[in-house]
């Protein structure tokens, strides 16, 4: 009993010296909370269709994030992972039978090949010209599901996919949970060692291999986890729509995405995934005026790139948040002095 | 017979019409340092970049203990034991200078020679320690001027723990004290052993460096490269008497 004791006070003085000094950390555990009990206060079923769609659309933006913008191979042709993802998971689960919990792993598989089958060529290329090149990718593959449709359903795609689950919340709550699980597994990897090799990449490729590192094999680890997750979102996004069509591999796909993560901040993980949730229902929103809607959305996000070319989410948090001079440690806005060395915050 | 450490033999590169390195031959031996000079433009860092595998030669090869590396990737060459750093410093600028130094700890060579090192954050450290900017280590590497670049090029190299380190102009922009500190610290590592959790081999060096004075205070042979071509080998006290090498750097004429 003592020892529960000692464990829920240990937990909670973690809460309370590493979560509660930090807005941005207050304003991440309320974002899971509150996603965590939304089912529970509104009730309302589009309101709940549209943050289901958020949180499939958030692991596609992060996945794109983790390569284009930790890795530096910036990708335009990411709605291939996408529609690898939501094409193997609908072809499993109408050929085979496989439930959803079998079929979104495996077609997600499926995506990791794309991915290296993507990346292989790729791998010469930097810049501008892998832009264009993986640009290229989703459109052959979408021209070849239009030439088997007896397999692939050509342009009406594959429609009477089986359900998530039988109830919407029950839908809700798999999607939501997936996406926190993967998103905190994208942000722990960046975190780690692989991460800084990830960055370094990014920053001066023959830098990192005269430190003796095989960047090849980082590069094609990036790409195959990028097209992992990028594949359980598409997989998701199938059995939830219950239709996997050509839609998913559109060019507009791939830039959605990088719409996304340009204005929620690159190189972050967590931005990507708040412009999701921003935008997102700022589309739906915008559905009132439905002729003004295209053209409204791309004023504010060209405002905010215009005065926030970081993102909007990094702005946000350098505003609410600076960095200790001495030990670089972030504290809030308003503290004079560092909350870890004590240095006087200018 | 031992087979020596590194042989370079018949090493020819060209860039279009211009030979940068023609038919190139020489040793090193395991506890050499040996200073490479010769005017600008003599193929020096182009020798340097070869034997890193960043380039690879048009013919001849290049033998490290005897296993020809000539046509192996740049990682597993640092991975045998050589590692370089480079003329024009090439940080990776948006991360902090310690993560700069951190990704060559990540480099398998490190990983299995400091096995008892959990903390690859600690190695990273002790060798911003040793080439003295340890007390900036949080900063981005944006921040930093010409002479500690260089600096932190020295901490990425020896931070793999090379057997065979080839330094590019290591003094460049540093000022008269700071070449005479890093010349004792090249030396100090040339001798091996601990500094900190940074394991030393004593690695063997190329020393490329245009301050000749600070230059042959360390050095143990020098190599005087002019057109690509070596034009003397020879201990530091004759280099500076040596005809060819007078010739290379002030021309030949009457008096």
């Amino acid at each position: 009993m003592s020892l529960l004791r000692y464990h829920l006070r240990k937990l909670f003085m973690i809460f309370k010296n590493e979560v509660l000094v930090l807005p941005s950390r207050i304003v991440v555990c309320i974002f899971f909370i509150l996603l965590l009990i939304w089912p529970l206060i509104f009730e309302d079923p589009y309101a709940m269709r549209i943050v289901i769609l958020a949180s499939i659309f958030a692991i596609f933006a992060a996945s794109w994030d983790l390569l284009s913008g930790f890795t530096g191979q910036i990708n335009f042709g990411h709605a291939l992972f996408f529609g690898v993802g939501a094409y193997g998971a609908a072809i499993l689960n109408r050929q085979t039978g496989m439930p959803p919990w079998g079929s979104i792993p495996l077609g997600a598989l499926i995506a990791v090949l794309a991915g290296l089958i993507v990346g292989i060529p790729c791998l010469r290329l930097r810049g501008t010209y892998l832009a264009l090149t993986t640009l290229a990718f989703p459109i052959i593959l979408a021209s070849l599901i239009m030439t088997a449709p007896e397999y692939t359903g050509g342009e009406m795609g594959m429609s009477g996919l089986a359900r998530l689950a039988m109830s919407r919340t029950a839908n809700y709550y798999i999607v939501v949970v997936t996406m926190l699980v993967l998103v905190t597994v994208m942000w722990k990897i960046t975190d780690s060692r692989m991460g800084i090799i990830f960055h370094a990449i990014r920053e001066d490729e023959l830098a990192v291999k005269a430190a003796g590192i095989n960047t090849t094999m980082y590069k094609l680890i990036a790409f195959s986890l990028s097209g992992f997750f990028a594949g359980i979102s598409g997989g998701l996004y199938a059995h939830f729509m219950r239709i996997a069509g050509p839609s998913t591999l559109e060019v507009s796909m791939s830039f959605q995405v990088v719409i996304w993560c340009v204005f929620g901040g690159m190189v972050t993980i967590w931005g990507p995934v708040g412009a999701v949730f921003i935008l997102f229902p700022l589309l739906e929103f915008l559905r009132m005026w439905p002729e003004w809607r295209e053209l409204m959305f791309a004023l504010i996000v060209l405002i905010i790139l215009l005065y926030m070319p970081g993102g909007l989410l990094p702005w946000v948090r350098n505003k609410i948040e600076t960095e200790c001079p001495r030990c670089k440690i972030r504290n809030v806005a308003f503290r004079s002095s560092c909350r870890v060395c004590a240095a006087e915050m200018k | 017979m031992a087979l020596p450490f590194l042989e370079v033999s018949n090493l020819k590169k060209g860039f279009g019409g211009l030979m940068a390195t023609n038919n190139v031959s020489f040793n090193v031996a395991r506890d050499e340092i040996i200073g490479l000079i010769g005017p600008n433009g003599a193929g020096k860092t182009t020798l340097l970049r070869l034997i890193t595998g960043i380039l690879k030669p048009d013919s001849g090869n290049i033998k490290f203990r005897g296993k020809d590396i000539t046509r192996m990737k740049v990682w597993d060459i640092v991975n045998l034991g050589i590692a370089g750093t480079f003329q024009n410093m090439r940080p990776f600028r948006r991360l902090p200078i310690i993560a700069n130094v951190m990704v060559s700890c990540l480099s398998p060579r490190a990983l299995k020679t400091g096995e008892w090192v959990k903390r690859i954050e600690a190695k990273a450290l002790d060798a911003l320690e040793f080439a003295g900017i340890s007390d900036m280590a949080l900063e981005k590497a944006s921040t930093l001027s010409q002479g500690d670049l260089k600096r932190l090029e020295v901490a990425r190299a020896i931070a793999t723990d090379p057997e065979l380190l080839l330094l590019d102009e290591p003094f460049g922009g540093l000022s008269p004290a700071e070449t005479d500190l890093m010349a004792k610290s090249i030396k100090r590592l040339h001798k091996g052993g601990r500094f900190g959790r940074l394991h030393s081999e004593g690695p063997a060096m190329i020393i490329i460096e245009h301050k000749l004075q600070a230059l042959m205070k360390i050095v143990d042979r020098v190599i005087v490269l002019n057109y690509g071509e070596v034009v003397a080998q020879c201990s530091p006290e004759e280099v500076v008497k040596h005809p060819a090498v007078i010739e290379c750097y002030l021309g030949k004429g009457e008096i």
